[in-house]
């Protein structure tokens, strides 16, 4: 029977890896691309998360389906944001838009806590709760969706950055942003829609997260904290290095859940430390922020 | 500068409204909570001469947010429905008059150290006559130590773990029964239904109160001569405990009995339900007997067991405002429309405790009260009030409620005061 308990956690910690990935690869480039450290992205995350909430328990939309409408509402607000809230302070120090961004946080939080009260909630589909069994290893349907939808997900935003104009613009902001200025891009937009984009994908985990977990205000600081680690463990500026370093992360958290469940937080930042330590660019790619 | 950051900070929070406002705010009611300053003008009465109006003013800070949000909302259930009733009375004889009873609640957020602030507001800000309990072991740890160093009585309802009672405190008291007793009455009516039960796995939530509960309920199953094959701990805040679940799978244990609260309760099941977990009896501390169980997990909920300190369905009389469970229930249906959990009717009987007190005194004077607490022993709608010289109420038992396939909750255990048969076994997830 114990090997049951490693094959299922080999499963749970793939499955985790998707989602984490998603979290993730929008916090990486807001800091790899507008050198950011987002502190507000697990709120945004939350506010997805609550807007599949509120769409399916007000008028039973889909929690899949109210996918693309988190997100392009995230899109539009973290445009917004970025362009009249954030891009004031761009120029100023890391520790200016550090605080900004925490602030951001707490007033997101209150505000949610205000309005829609502290309490746990979920996202509750018929389809909740099955599964299947692949020789003695469940499966749970939503998880599995979670997990392909976050891959497609990342694969399209790696094929936006490669392949398109606009992509290019915002690797190359994020190379050196005087040589993309003297290229003709426009910095300030460019800026924004990186912020647009990493705050959409945030709102997308929250969806995926709302269907398999409960949801409360308070549940963004973990997923901040764990893109963070992330972030470390697999690089900046890479998303094979951001989806190598969710998954490294998703079986550190799965493994040491099943062996020292009391102490899985303190393990996770224990890796975290040691990888600071022992290879400070990451165990992929390299550091390019400044 | 300074008006730059001023800007900026407006900015800052128009931009966050505008996030709340389409994230679909307007779908929120109001928060069931109550502006105590509204009903409260002004500090206590005592009961003095003349033809001054007399009063009682209980003070409490309850989780109506957070994690213990849910059980917060039925301490204060518990809490009205009393002092409703008891005013319809003309209120609590102090000597020859009747005191009107009054109620001051603030929200705590589910945090022991906002509990304790609140309750120091309380005493000196707001002069409360007396106090009563919040929501949870951590809270009323904390609280208890500034009743404690203010010398007001706290009788609480809510705090089951003995840690609390364990500091040589004078002015607090438990009308429920200590935590290590509570998953007692589980294990014996799972070995009464069948005695060949062998394994038992036990999840714990982080806590003072869930710790305790699990101590105890491995030294009874251990006493009872069953193995314990699973005993781990998972976060206060745990959000995913599937790990858990996985490791205790592959034990393959006869019965998983969780300690913890409400919320997390409904997550370990659903994960149970996830991974496939199907044990012959699934039972927890807190969660199954309140109705947001059955309302979060629907069919899921079938056949799961929980502790209770009190059950609708018990056969107590007393000659109290309430009179026997069933007319209690009676009022509580009306006023809120369910079946009331246990943590209604235990804070309702933390008020039967203090008027009983009050009236033995014959005074509102705290210290006099207090003596008349220590000394209580009384048969109320909840069970018998009388407390050890530590202050807790070890002279109650537990009883244990089951969801029934048929979607309701009926007390299965101790036998005496069973309505239905407890159902066993718990049907395999894979075959329903």
């Amino acid at each position: 029977m114990e090997s049951l308990q490693f094959t299922q956690g080999i499963v749970n910690a793939i499955l985790l890896s998707g989602t984490l990935t998603l979290v993730a690869i929008g916090f990486s480039i807001v800091w790899g691309i507008l050198n950011i450290i987002n502190l507000a992205h697990g709120a945004f995350l939350m506010v997805g998360a609550y807007i599949t909430y509120w769409l399916f328990t007000l008028y039973g939309v889909d929690p899949f389906l109210s996918l693309p409408i988190s997100m392009a509402i995230m899109f539009l607000v973290g445009y917004a944001v970025q362009r009249y809230l954030i891009n004031l302070v761009i120029r100023a120090p890391l520790l200016v838009t550090f605080l900004l961004t925490f602030a951001m946080e707490i007033v997101i939080i209150n505000l949610a806590t205000f309005f829609w009260k502290g309490d746990l909630r979920s996202v509750t589909p018929d389809y909740a709760g099955l599964g299947f069994t692949l020789g003695n290893v469940q499966i749970p349907y939503v998880r599995l969706a979670a997990f392909i939808i976050s891959l497609i997900l990342t694969g399209l935003l790696h094929v936006f950055m490669t392949y398109t104009k606009t992509g290019n613009a915002i690797r190359a902001t994020g190379m050196d942003i005087d040589a993309a200025r003297l290229q003709g891009v426009r910095i300030p937009q460019t800026y924004a829609l990186t912020y647009a984009l990493g705050t959409a994908l945030a709102a997308g985990a929250g969806t995926l997260i709302s269907i398999s977990f409960p949801i409360d205000p308070t549940m963004g600081g973990a997923y901040t904290l764990r893109a963070f680690v992330i972030c470390v463990l697999g690089g900046l500026g890479s998303i094979p290095g951001v989806m190598l370093g969710a998954l490294l992360f998703s079986f550190i958290e799965v493994f040491s859940g099943i062996w020292f469940p009391s102490l899985k937080d303190a393990i996770a930042l224990l890796v975290l430390v040691l990888v600071l330590i022992v290879r400070p660019s990451g165990i992929a790619g390299k550091a390019f922020y400044h | 500068m300074s008006k730059r950051l001023l800007i900026l900070l407006a900015l800052l929070l128009i931009a966050a409204m505008a996030l709340a406002a389409c994230g679909g705010g307007k779908a929120t009611q109001a928060p069931a909570q109550e502006k105590p300053a509204a009903e409260q003008k002004t500090e206590q009465a005592a009961p003095s001469g003349g033809g001054e109006e007399c009063k009682v003013v209980f003070g409490a800070a309850v989780s109506l947010t957070g994690k213990y949000a849910k059980e917060g909302e039925y301490v204060k259930n518990g809490y009205e429905l009393y002092v409703e009733e008891i005013n319809k009375a003309g209120g609590i004889p102090v000597g020859d008059k009747k005191c009107k009873v009054e109620l001051k609640i603030y929200d705590d957020e589910s945090n022991a150290d906002r509990s304790a602030q609140l309750v120091e507001k309380l005493i000196t800000e707001d002069k409360v006559t007396f106090l009563l309990g919040p929501y949870g072991s951590g809270n009323t740890f904390a609280t208890t130590a500034i009743a404690e160093k203010y010398k007001v009585p706290m009788v609480e309802a809510n705090g089951a773990a003995t840690k609390i009672f364990n500091r040589g405190f004078k002015y607090s008291f438990a009308v429920l029964s200590p935590a290590p007793n509570y998953l007692r009455g589980i294990i014996d009516m799972a070995l009464d239904k069948d005695p060949n039960l062998k394994t038992v796995a036990i999840v714990i939530e982080n806590g003072a109160f869930a710790l305790e509960v699990a101590q105890g309920a491995k030294d009874y199953a251990e006493e009872k001569g069953l193995e314990v094959v699973y005993f781990d701990k998972y976060a206060k805040a745990a959000k995913d405990v599937s790990s858990l679940i996985t490791a205790m799978k592959s034990k393959n244990p006869d019965i998983v009995l969780g300690a913890g609260h409400l919320q997390d309760t409904i997550l370990v099941m659903k994960q149970s339900k996830d991974l496939g977990l199907s044990p012959k009896v699934f039972g927890f501390s807190v969660g199954p007997t309140s109705p947001e169980f059955r309302k979060a997990l629907g069919k899921d909920a079938d056949y799961v067991v929980g502790a209770a300190q009190w059950t609708p369905e018990l056969k107590y009389q007393s000659d109290d405002i309430f009179g026997t469970p069933q007319h209690f229930t009676e009022l509580y249906k009306a006023k809120y429309g369910e079946i009331p959990p246990y943590q209604a009717a235990e804070s309702a009987a933390a008020l039967i405790a203090y008027q009983k007190a009050i009236e033995a005194a014959g005074s509102l004077d705290k210290d006099k009260v207090r003596d008349a607490l220590a000394a209580l022993d009384y048969d109320s709608f909840y069970g018998k009030l009388k407390f050890n010289e530590q202050g807790m109420n070890v002279y109650k038992p537990m009883a244990v409620m089951q969801n029934y396939t048929d979607g309701n909750l009926y007390t299965v255990w101790p036998k005496e005061a069973a309505v239905k048969e407890f159902l066993y076994p718990f049907v395999p997830w894979d075959q329903r």
